[in-house]
């Protein structure tokens, strides 16, 4: 179990991104296509966040807005925020009182005092915002932010050797002479568990595994402190794919590694996160320690999600939910809950209202009308939510079994 | 001739005196063995494979990749490109035919000395027959699903065009029959239509359904139930008013003179191409007749050049074939209904970018489906989709085998998938089966060390706590494969004799088989 009271490493606030849709005469602006739809999260130093869903909810837009591949539509991603800011920014948002802040018209419902919050945070960000950082800055925070590949076969280039793959980024960060950089191309390859001599051989000559594993050797080169893992195994075959689950997690503990584990593999996720998020169609609809998610899922879309993993026991009778449909296209999302058009437990009022993600308890959170805000227990949690206090509630989960 | 000849199925049913023999099994591969010639040398991608799929049965094949899975579903099917590939040796008994009968004379194989490579001389007017005569079974008697849907389809043909190609090719001859015979008119089919009037001012889909099968019983034809389903579901409008379109669609029912002779000819291409057929799968189990094969062959291919200047000529085979086109249309759209898409009609009009993954899956399913096959190959039919999706289509294959009773051969690496669908289990490795079991057993008892490392390294939903193991090393280059048993490298009881030879399949149990020096029962005999 990770340390809860790790310093946050990565803050994720309000993350938007639309793609417009061009299209017409003059190819003006007809639409967007909201892949990420504000997404809050946090990353502590060392951890593993999971991040699942469907194909087209948004999940790999994240990962790519975490390490400014792409810019957002609006949001931030405050790089190791300190403890007194994270407060502070928490303390921001809970009193902008909206989950739902975007940039365009919703001023009519903020509080009266909100430009003067709008503006600390402005100043918060400019400090701490990945998106606002240039030149020097960015290029340092570059190394420290690293990414490893769904598709082994077509994110190494054919025409490099290994060698040369690994070393490249340490050659644009201007690390030690060549000789050192080849040097530390070795180690490197040795903690993936590949040999020396496969520095002389082209990305061709190896299975998808190997593959992969040169990948991860890469993305670990300049010593990084967070890495998105975009679905790095399900190109992979299961006895492999526990191969490279068990490297890196070897080289989280060694390293100190925080990953955003992208997956829409439940079983996946569960082997190797500390705490999971769900998203669906660019909205976060639950967010939980893993033990707690996997006892308790609340929200209906996680609960089919887990009914629909197939597990290896043939002598296992579950009660299958099986969802409807596909999913709805986030250009023209559905109107109130986003899951309404497939949801087993659907209410009238889930088409019209839009769910805010609510605390249900410390450190769980859940986006749906099926559990009202208004209980008691969440009243009480909200100040000790970003303390230690989340290291107690997860102990109550059963792992017996 | 026509009327002489027995229908496919029949031809290849297994003769009374052999059911006893054959049992229960629908699909028998014995020995089968695939090789690709490449530059690099002879890669062995199947090295003596033997199973079988009973009637009704799912059996799972499972196994990392290159391990030789598809080739079987390949092999099975003869779809192996070849060249490079090439079926070397075996027997895939199809309900008792063999589909890989002539095997030995298709080519001549020539080592080139000092290399590792063979000069192959393919016969390839040999090649070509053995391949008309698997369109006899391919399609019809077993049929396949492919991994990827996406590439599966082609993009510039509606789904209707083809999914209805499939329909035609297999059961034309039912469709034209139907079409030939059915009327469009009297008294029945205009209380039929009251009838079904009178459901849609129900709004309620089941009468409608029923009141629609009625009309379709009256009227001859069963896709008209289709089409007047659809016309009248919508409740926005008064039914009545939607009489006139029906009348105006059943009027396709009605067929010009021109038209009929059409069908009569198409009808007649068909007896003579099923004739052919009928011919080519006796000589598949009898070795012989090759005269009266010739002698038909050669009238099909003057019957068709005749159709086409016949056609070509007038300029009006758009006009004269309408009623087909649409008949097969609506016959799609039902195939569709039954795969559980929610708007066939919209969907059989459209084209395979405009749906998602797990739509196209069902169009697949739908087209493997049409010809109502024995056997279904179902190649990684899920790998490709969300698990949401899996779920839906895994839950539509349950379906369709307890209502149609197809056996299923399912190829997948997931052996989650293989617990929730499957009878029986075989485990492939480097082109050998290496443990054959019923599902359970296999999961509660997985004998071969590989089964053991597969099963060990699957992360469990239902035990999060347990250590992920993994199989050290990887899938062996099967050009210069291990020596004995191909596992040996990789497995953690390796003995001296592992490396010597190939350990034999021994019985371990009801149905249980597996291929290691660790188990001492007697040796199956297939």
């Amino acid at each position: 179990m990770v340390d809860r009271q790790a310093p946050v490493l990565i803050t994720v606030r309000n993350l938007r991104k639309y793609f417009p849709i061009r299209g017409g005469v003059f190819s003006s602006h007809i639409g967007d296509v909201r892949a990420v739809d504000g997404v809050s999260f946090d990353i502590h130093q060392g951890e593993t966040v999971g991040l699942v869903g469907e194909s087209g909810c948004g999940k790999t837009t994240v990962g790519r807005l975490l390490l400014r591949l792409i810019e957002p539509s609006s949001g931030h991603t405050f790089y190791r925020p300190p403890p007194e800011v994270s407060d502070r920014l928490d303390a921001l948002y809970q009193s902008l009182g909206t989950q739902d802040l975007d940039d365009q018209g919703k001023a009519a419902k903020l509080p009266a005092n909100a430009p003067a919050i709008l503006r600390e945070l402005d100043g918060i960000a400019n400090k701490y915002s990945i998106y606002r950082m240039r030149g020097k800055r960015l290029r340092t925070l570059r190394a420290k932010l690293q990414i490893v590949f769904q598709d082994p076969f077509s994110s190494l280039s054919p025409r490099m050797l290994v060698r040369d793959i690994v070393a490249e980024p340490l050659q644009i960060h201007h690390m030690g002479t060549a000789k050192q950089r080849y040097q530390r191309v070795a180690e490197l390859l040795q903690a993936v568990g590949l040999n020396p001599d496969h520095l002389w051989r082209f990305p061709h000559e190896f299975s998808g595994g190997q593959r992969q594993r040169i990948g991860i050797a890469r993305a670990l080169a300049l010593r990084p402190d967070f890495i998105v893992l975009d679905e790095p195994t399900s190109a992979l075959d299961v006895s492999v794919q526990a191969q490279i689950l068990n490297i890196l997690k070897r080289l989280q503990v060694e390293q100190n590694l925080a990953y955003l584990f992208i997956s829409h593999h439940l079983s996946v996720v569960r082997a190797i996160s500390h705490r999971v998020v769900v998203m669906y169609l660019g909205k976060v609809v639950e967010r939980a320690p893993t033990e707690v998610l996997f006892e308790r899922p609340l929200h209906p879309y996680t609960q089919a999600l887990l009914a629909a993993i197939p597990i290896p026991d043939p002598t296992l009778n579950r009660e299958r939910i099986i969802l409807k449909g596909d999913v709805p296209s986030p250009a023209s999302p559905p109107p109130g809950c986003r899951f309404h058009t497939r949801c087993p437990a659907v209410m009238p009022v889930c088409s019209k209202v839009e769910p805010p993600l609510i605390q249900f308890q410390a450190d769980h959170w859940v986006a749906c009308h099926l559990y009202p805000a208004t209980s008691a227990t969440p009243q009480a949690e909200p100040a000790l939510a970003s303390g230690p206090v989340g290291t107690a509630l997860p102990t109550t989960a059963p792992s017996a079994s | 001739m026509a009327e002489a000849a027995p229908p496919v199925t029949e031809a290849i049913a297994v003769p009374a005196g052999e059911t006893d023999r054959i049992g229960n099994v629908i699909l028998d591969v014995r020995n089968l063995r695939t090789y690709f010639f490449t530059y690099d040398g002879v890669v062995k991608a199947l090295d003596g494979v033997s199973f079988n799929v009973r009637r009704g049965e799912t059996v799972g094949l499972v196994g990392e990749t290159g391990c030789g899975k598809s080739v079987t579903a390949f092999s099975i099917t003869k779809l192996i490109a070849d060249p490079p590939g090439r079926i070397m040796d075996g027997m895939v008994l199809f309900k008792g035919a063999n589909l890989l009968w002539g095997l030995e004379r298709e080519a001549r194989f020539k080592p080139i000395p000092k290399t590792n490579r063979v000069k192959v001389r393919r016969y390839y007017r040999r090649i070509r027959q053995a391949q008309e005569r698997m369109t006899a079974v391919r399609g019809g008697g077993v049929s396949m699903i492919f991994q990827e849907p996406q590439s599966a389809l082609n993009p510039i043909f509606s789904i209707s065009d083809q999914v209805g190609e499939a329909l035609l090719l297999h059961r034309g001859g039912e469709i034209l029959d139907a079409m030939l015979k059915a009327r469009s008119g009297g008294p029945a089919v205009d209380a039929a239509i009251r009838e079904v009037v009178k459901a849609a001012r129900a709004n309620h889909s089941e009468t409608l359904h029923a009141a629609t099968a009625k009309l379709a019983e009256a009227v001859g034809l069963p896709s008209i139930a289709t089409q007047a389903y659809y016309l009248f579901r919508p409740s926005w409008s008064d039914p009545e008013s939607r009489v006139p379109e029906l009348r105006r669609a059943l009027r396709r029912v009605r067929l010009s003179g021109l038209q009929k002779s059409y069908l009569r000819r198409e009808r007649k291409m068909l007896d003579l191409t099923q004739n052919l057929r009928t011919v080519y799968l006796q000589e598949m189990r009898q070795g012989k007749d090759l005269a009266s094969l010739r002698r038909a062959a050669s009238r099909h291919r003057s019957f068709l050049k005749l159709r086409t200047f016949h056609f070509g000529l007038w300029g009006i085979r758009g006009s004269v074939k309408k009623p087909l086109t649409q008949e097969v249309f609506w016959r799609t759209v039902a195939l569709l209904e039954g795969v559980r898409i929610a708007n066939p009609v919209q969907v059989a009009r459209g084209y395979p970018h405009e749906l998602s993954g797990g739509m196209l899956q069902r169009v697949m399913i739908a087209m493997a489906l049409s010809a109502q096959p024995q056997l279904l190959i179902a190649d990684e039919p899920t790998t490709a989709l969300d698990v949401t999706i899996q779920a839906q289509i895994l839950e539509l294959m349950r379906d369709l085998k307890e209502r149609q009773g197809t056996a299923i051969m399912l190829i997948t690496h997931d052996l989650g998938v293989i617990a929730e669908v499957a009878d029986r289990v075989c485990v492939m490795y480097a082109g050998n089966i290496v443990e054959v079991a019923p599902v359970r057993d296999l999961y509660k008892r997985p004998l071969h060390p590989y089964t053991q490392g597969l099963l060990s390294s699957i992360p469990r939903m239902d035990q999060p706590d347990k250590k992920l193991e993994s199989i050290p090393g990887s899938v062996p280059n099967l050009i210069y494969p291990p020596t004995g048993c191909r596992f040996h490298p990789r497995c953690p009881y390796a003995m001296p004799i592992c490396k010597e030879a190939r350990p034999p399949m021994t019985i371990e149990g009801e149905g249980h088989h597996v291929a290691c020096y660790l188990f001492h029962g007697p040796v199956w005999k297939g």
